[in-house]
């Protein structure tokens, strides 16, 4: 088992790196000039400016350069600075990286917590009006548009039934806990303010819901659909033969074969909310990952971007690891 | 007969959902924070283009708000009054003796927000910072050869053209004054290696060593600018205890916020939105005029555009266009139109004189001009756009009027939409092959800034190599001391660029901002930062 993750991790990083040399070709084939996406016109149209401009970024070196620089400074733990921010993009990435790791976390462990009971229950009793229920609930959020649905959340219940809190993480007026890990919830226990931890999580309510709707159709789905096939087993039959509780063989033997597809694509699911959701958090004024993913893409900020693509592909890459070993717990006959 | 799902019956099943609906709806705080919102304003506002806070560096669109609250510049501008400067850090100023430049009188009694008195040395500090600096707004006072200390309440500005403009130039909150002992001792530097040495920027970016009414407390990303009150403001108690600069990207949430009273005025509403608000109790519209355009470029090489080449082709389609239409259908009437690159309230340019000099749409005229031009069936040419909107209204939108107007006299445009950074690369290196719709915003209200940029960098963009005597009237009119002469120096440089035709302004933003009634005064300026800060007050005392 040991081999098997260290392989695995070995083989992540090798194919990370491949991601960000593809990322930086493609990069770098956009017509456009990162300097003019910062400079001001006056600047712009100054031979000299732009010419020191380019240095102090390296874009007047030539490409492989460029890349080898990246690599070396990537072995030092230094991912470049932003052009657009003029931070280091390392940096960037911890400010906004816990917003959207909350975020994605809440709202992947909702769809989990709502998801997968109902996919039990529609295929325990299927046909039933929980079955068509949960099959309405899942159409619907997968197939409604992200930012609508956002905007529509927002428009009724904080708009209109003045329930819900609006964007942001935090009230306008409340300052942040002391940032210890940089999810508000995580900060504000440790610091025993309950009054940010109750604020902070009221305005996490509305933008999980919506991020949890289109994985929460994809769950309800493989849910039902895996445990209707192994509900069709052999051992489901041999099990209620020998007199064994009918939940005890939902929880006990089927769910665990039906979860491993399950797993898979809630894995993927996740991994995706991990890596930003830009129209939510444009909606919401949510400072993660997304936007700044998107910004630096359209500033054609480099530095930004590797780091970016890095941090994405690790994530997926990690994801898929912890999948893997999940099998192997779920079905032991995976590792022998 | 319970009915059982599984293991789990219904009844117990709506009780864990009632349970947990109880829950979050119990969790959710009624209003913690209420008692803390009377004294705190709040704005909403994108503020996601504020990539810093360090006035000798500053170069963005929105972070002058913040800037021109934590600091004061010598003078600055009043709102509605866009040509002469008024008195701020400097009460009296005047040509030194020798007539090389400018003596300034200091205030007294200024102090820090640090509570430590603001002295001479500190001004000269600020500015031989920005000049050693050599960031974008260095650029623009390349022409100050030095700073000169005269005693401890004067110093001087002397330039290198004793008659060039520099009042108007440094009101701009680029050219305020900073405590010198807390920048030097947070990394910053003034000296010629500043370049390099300056490590001000960490600090600088979450806090502030300024003179002005509230000074900034902390700065997250994306999220939030925060200043509180400076308790030493030298023009009275500010009244609010803090300010929140809040960042709300979209303005159909600013919407919903501004109406809810989460915050006190949002800034970025689309008209739509806008109308929305008419009705609407509690919430006022105040207009922020501006000195922003929108303005269609056009090239004249002959090789990317035989017609476009010919002077009269290019003022056919400046006849063409339906300028009040624009302004009226697309903008509801928000909205000037100046006759060239000077916005309407600086030296020169009024409505008047927009409507006497400036197009406007006369299709007789355009299709006289065809034919003069020799192109009396019209002739084709390109306009590129990028992906953004001015005041809700898209560049496609424009592009799509332009086009249904240049082609009643027979013109075809074509419209070819290019993603924002490409956009810049063509044009600003002179590679439009037709007409470009894009954005112009000042950096100070300074007429010769606009100017000097229309015969030079941006006559290049269009092929344009302009007469001397265009030339020559730029640095005439900026250096004409009587006001009277000089308003007619502009309308006459107007006039010749207007007939050049190679620019058409098409509308100057007049924008809303969404404005709660609990806010007395809010004086919203065109001057460069969008909003007095310190002038704000709440209604009720």
């Amino acid at each position: 088992m040991p081999r098997y993750i260290l392989s695995r991790l070995a083989l992540a990083f090798v194919m990370a790196l491949l991601a960000t040399l593809v990322i930086f070709l493609l990069a770098n084939t956009v017509p456009g000039d990162p300097v003019l996406a910062q400079l001001g016109d006056l600047a712009a149209s100054n031979k000299e400016f732009v010419a020191e401009w380019r240095a102090k970024w390296g874009l007047d070196l030539p490409l492989w350069q460029r890349y080898v620089i990246f690599l070396q400074r990537l072995l030092h733990g230094d991912l470049g600075v932003s052009i657009s921010s003029q931070r280091p993009v390392l940096q960037d990435i911890r400010d906004f990286a816990p917003a959207t790791l909350e975020l994605a976390s809440i709202a992947f462990l909702l769809a989990l917590i709502v998801g997968i009971p109902l996919g039990i229950m529609a295929a325990v009793r299927r046909d039933s009006w929980i079955d068509h229920l949960a099959r309405l609930i899942s159409l619907i959020g997968v197939s409604s548009p992200t930012f609508w649905l956002a905007f529509i959340m927002l428009a009724l219940f904080y708009g209109g039934l003045q329930i819900a809190p609006g964007p942001g993480r935090i009230d306008a007026i409340a300052l942040p806990p002391a940032s210890v890990t940089g999810l508000y919830l995580v900060d504000s226990v440790l610091a025993g303010d309950w009054d940010t931890f109750r604020d902070a999580l009221a305005h996490l309510v509305l933008p999980s819901i919506v991020l949890a709707a289109a994985t929460l159709g994809l769950i309800t789905r493989t849910t039902r659909a895996s445990m209707l096939e192994s509900m069709q087993q052999d051992y489901v039959r041999v099990a209620r033969a020998k007199g064994i509780r009918e939940s005890r063989i939902v929880i006990g033997h089927i769910l665990p074969n039906a979860l491993i597809p399950v797993v898979t694509l809630g894995g993927l699911a996740y991994a995706n909310l991990l890596t930003g959701a830009v129209l939510t958090e444009t909606v919401f004024s949510w400072p993660g990952l997304g936007r700044y993913t998107f910004r630096s893409a359209v500033s054609l900020d480099f530095p930004a971007i590797m780091g970016i693509t890095l941090i994405v592909a690790v994530v997926y890459l990690i994801i898929n690891l912890l999948i893997d070993i999940s099998y192997a717990l779920l079905d032991p006959r995976v590792v022998r | 007969m319970t009915d059982k799902l599984g293991w789990i019956d219904r009844r117990r099943l709506v009780q864990l959902l009632g349970a947990g609906g109880g829950a979050i709806a119990a969790g959710l705080p009624a209003n913690v924070f209420a008692q803390a919102r009377k004294n705190t304003l709040v704005l909403g506002i994108d503020i996601s283009d504020t990539i810093t806070l360090d006035p000798a560096r500053l170069a963005q669109y929105t972070s002058p708000m913040t800037v021109s609250a934590a600091y004061d510049s010598l003078v600055t501008m009043k709102p509605g009054e866009y040509i002469n400067v008024a008195p701020s850090l400097a009460t009296k100023w005047a040509r030194t003796p020798d007539g090389k430049g400018w003596r300034f009188t200091l205030r007294d009694g200024v102090k820090f927000s640090t509570g430590n008195a603001m002295t001479v040395e500190d001004v000269k500090w600020s500015f031989d910072r920005v000049i050693n600096l050599g960031d974008q707004p260095s650029q623009y006072i390349a022409h100050v050869d030095r700073v000169e200390i005269v005693d401890k309440s004067t110093i001087d500005i002397i330039l290198k053209l004793p008659a060039e403009p520099l009042l108007s130039i440094i009101a701009a909150p680029e050219f305020v004054v900073l405590e010198r002992k807390v920048a030097e001792a947070n990394g910053g530097t003034a000296d010629k290696d500043a370049k390099t040495k300056d490590k001000l920027a960490a600090w600088i970016n979450g806090n502030s060593c300024g003179t002005g009414a509230y000074r900034i407390a902390a700065w997250e990303r994306n999220q939030q600018i925060q200043l509180v009150r400076n308790e030493h403001y030298w023009a009275g108690k500010p009244p609010f205890e803090r300010i929140v600069i809040r960042h709300i990207s979209d303005g159909a949430a600013q919407l919903l916020a501004v109406r809810r009273g989460d915050i006190d005025a949002a800034f970025n509403l689309i008209p739509e939105q806008i109308a929305a608000l008419k009705t609407e109790p509690g919430v006022r519209l105040a207009p922020l005029a501006s000195l922003d355009f929108v303005y269609m470029a056009l090239t004249q090489e002959a090789e990317f555009n035989k017609a476009l080449a010919v002077k009269e082709a290019r003022q056919a389609i400046g006849y063409a266009i339906d300028y009040d239409g624009i302004v009226k259908s697309m903008l509801g009437g928000a909205a000037l139109r100046p006759a060239h690159y000077l916005p309407i309230g600086v030296s020169g340019s009024t409505e008047e004189i927009a409507r006497q000099i400036g197009f406007k749409q006369d299709l007789a005229k355009a299709k006289e001009l065809l034919a003069k031009a020799g192109f009396p069936n019209g002739f084709e040419f390109e306009i590129i756009y990028g992906n953004a909107a001015v005041q809700g209204v898209t560049y496609q939108d424009l592009g799509l009027k332009i086009q249904s107007d240049v082609a009643r006299v027979g013109i075809k445009a074509n419209l070819r939409p290019v993603d924002q950074v490409n956009l810049r690369t063509e044009y600003t290196t002179g590679k439009a092959k037709g007409g470009v719709l894009t954005f112009w915003n000042p950096p100070a209200v300074e007429n010769q800034l606009w100017a000097a940029a229309v015969v030079q960098r941006v006559a290049k963009r269009v092929h344009w190599d302009p007469p001397e005597n265009i030339v020559k009237l730029v640095s005439q009119a900026a250096t004409e001391s009587d006001p009277k002469k000089q308003h007619d120096l502009w309308v006459e440089w107007q006039k010749l660029v207007v007939d050049q035709a190679n620019h058409f302004v098409l509308f100057q933003p007049v924008y809303q901002i969404a404005v709660r009634n609990t806010i007395k005064e809010f004086p919203l300026t065109a001057a460069g930062w969008m909003l007095d800060l310190h002038g704000v007050m709440p209604a009720g005392g």
